[in-house]
């Protein structure tokens, strides 16, 4: 990055962090919401669109990182931020006892497990009395909106920050290999499997952030909403949609189509569940590589941009 | 004694219909290499289907399942030749997310054309059932498990000794090679995805007999099949059989002797395991 766009960066985030003293009630919590998400694209985007392991279950590192302050607030009445520890050493030793055995696996097998493991421990979680079953836990108020969307934004750009670390460390480059080619990647001397357990660990823990804010921010939590498959669908489709592997794509994509969800589940929820259908079957066939390589080869090729795409990749 | 054998005869009646479900997935896995995570709602819509059929036309459900089947097809053909053909050389992960995307939009063009009550398609036989020494066998279940089993053989010897069979299976083995050999794969991966989603109708119309159905059944059903194909392996239907039958005693026994919340815990878990230790399947070759 060069020196404009870093002021251009550090402009936008200031403009975001006034949001809290203009914007309505209303926008303040669409923006809190938009921002977790976006911190869960991110998330997503160093495990799936850098090391190339497409994840389904990061929805788990999202319930264990909002039970651990859940569960440190009210059964041992500790402060907030000894649940955000708590639940980021959770979510990370979840990650790195788990992602030994499964991330073994490839391809499709490796999205099947993460699945599976996704939905298995939502179910154990909702008949352990620590997590309060089914019923649920209380968390004490806080009506701070402000301080939650700072707290938010904070995270999302140290999760970008970490982003942007990968793509120019020893690091990076070894994840970026190991999803272009793993063989290729252990013969050059990556160690294939620290990394990807690391990648893991580094995705599960600002997921697990995500989820803590998101907890004390609802109040309420429950096994169902907390450890929510259809999580790991949002995260994914925000990530593809503007652009996996890259820096800002994530967060594009979570901004935007958070925004039309939001325009078209005031009208009927299923219309805007239906239409995040519609732009994945479309996106998939026009874009595979998200808005960022729209934005790249738009320029050049115009239209005949989205022909090459299917041309690439029909039979 | 009673008790564990009228679970075991409910597991394997259930594995029937579980394989019949899979089939179709394994198939089009199989073959054109695609997860399909769009299969679990094509079986919602089968399964709609039939409930269409014998409510409105007054069509016996089992008599019903052949116009399912093609109706099925048809619409699994157009789906592959309009939309799955112009991304199936992409990433394997544009497959998964572009049959995710058509869940999504299945499930609520579903929800809001037949909305989302409970519905359960209830012939005048639906209760009958068997007595068999002290374990009674419910009729509904009993002739959607032999159903299944019929197809699932049916599908083995169409896949070993027809044409059409054959064509499908050196397409799966070397997609090049059967091109020069006259196959046009357009049309033939069309056919394989139609035959998958023919299958996907009949089990959903099985799946109407025995359980209630409602627009969100599809992606947990997706997850079983998975689970199936894996414990099977995705060589052959009759390995099919036996991952759905597995599957099927796993879920009973779990509820029974762990509890009823823990049916899905033990087949995902035996899934993740399966996965870890053997990636062929139980019954598939060690590579």
């Amino acid at each position: 990055m060069n020196g404009m766009r870093w002021i251009l960066a550090v402009i936008a985030v200031a403009v975001l962090a006034c949001v809290p003293w203009f914007g309505s009630d209303v926008v303040v919590q669409f923006g809190i919401s938009t921002l977790l998400l976006a911190v869960l694209a991110q998330g997503w985007n160093i495990i799936g669109g850098y090391a190339g392991y497409a994840s389904f279950g990061n929805s788990t590192f999202f319930g264990l990182g909002a039970y651990g302050v859940a569960i440190a607030m009210v059964q041992w009445n500790m402060p907030f931020w000894v649940g955000m520890v708590f639940g980021a050493v959770m979510a990370v030793a979840f990650a790195i006892l788990l992602g030994l055995p499964v991330l073994r696996l490839k391809g499709h097998y490796f999205a099947i497990a993460t699945l599976a493991l996704a939905q298995v421990v939502a179910a154990i979680v909702s008949n352990i009395p620590l997590f309060g079953e089914n019923i649920g836990l209380v968390l004490p108020p806080l009506n701070n909106d402000a301080m939650f969307y700072e707290m938010a934004l904070a995270l999302l750009v140290a999760a970008t920050l970490t982003v942007w670390w990968l793509t120019r460390s020893r690091f990076g480059f070894g994840l970026i290999a190991i999803r272009e080619n793993e063989e290729g990647a252990a013969v050059m001397g990556v160690n294939t499997t620290a990394y990807k357990v690391l990648a893991f660990a580094l995705s599960g823990l600002f997921s697990a952030l995500a989820g803590g804010i998101q907890a004390y921010w609802i109040t309420f939590l429950d096994p169902a909403s907390a450890f929510d498959i259809s999580l790991n669908v949002k995260m994914i489709i925000m990530t593809v949609f503007g652009g996996p592997g890259t820096v800002l794509g994530p967060i594009v994509g979570a901004f935007v189509l958070s925004a039309i969800s939001e325009v078209l589940s005031s009208e009927i929820t299923s219309v805007a569940s239906l239409f995040f259908g519609v732009v994945v079957v479309a996106a998939v066939v026009l874009m595979p590589r998200g808005l960022a390589d729209v934005v790249r080869r738009f320029r050049k090729s115009g239209w005949h941009y989205f022909a090459e795409n299917i041309r690439a990749h029909k039979l | 004694m009673d008790l564990l054998a009228q679970i075991l005869i409910n597991g394997i009646l259930l594995g029937g219909l579980y394989a019949i479900m899979a089939l179709g997935l394994a198939l089009v896995w199989g073959v054109l290499n695609i997860v399909n995570l769009s299969h679990g709602a094509f079986i919602m819509l089968g399964a709609y289907l039939s409930w269409y059929l014998y409510s409105w036309a007054g069509i016996d459900p089992f008599l019903g399942l052949p116009i399912t089947a093609v109706l099925m097809f048809c619409l699994g053909y157009a789906v592959q030749r309009g939309l799955l053909n112009f991304v199936v050389r992409g990433p394997m992960f544009n497959t998964l997310l572009i049959t995710f995307g058509l869940e999504v939009v299945l499930t609520y063009l579903a929800q809001l054309a037949f909305s989302a009550d409970f519905r359960t398609i209830n012939p005048s036989y639906a209760g009958n059932s068997i007595p068999f020494g002290p374990i009674v066998i419910p009729q509904a279940r009993l002739m959607a498990f032999g159903i299944a089993i019929l197809l699932t053989v049916a599908m083995w010897i169409f896949l070993l000794r027809t044409r059409l069979g054959r064509a499908i299976r050196a397409t799966a083995q070397n997609l090049v090679a059967a091109r020069l050999y006259g196959v046009d794969p357009r049309h033939l991966y069309a056919v394989t995805f139609g035959i998958g989603i023919g299958l996907a109708g009949v089990a959903g119309g099985l799946y109407g007999t025995v359980s209630q159905i409602n627009p969100y059944i599809g992606a947990t059903l997706t997850a079983k099949c998975f689970a199936i194909a894996i414990i099977g392996g995705l060589d052959s239907p009759l390995g099919v059989i036996v991952g759905g039958i597995v599957l099927g005693l796993i879920e009973s026994l779990a509820i029974l002797y762990v509890g009823a919340t823990f049916g899905d815990v033990a087949s995902f878990g035996v899934l993740v395991l399966v996965l870890i230790l053997r990636p062929s399947g139980l019954l598939g070759k060690t590579t």
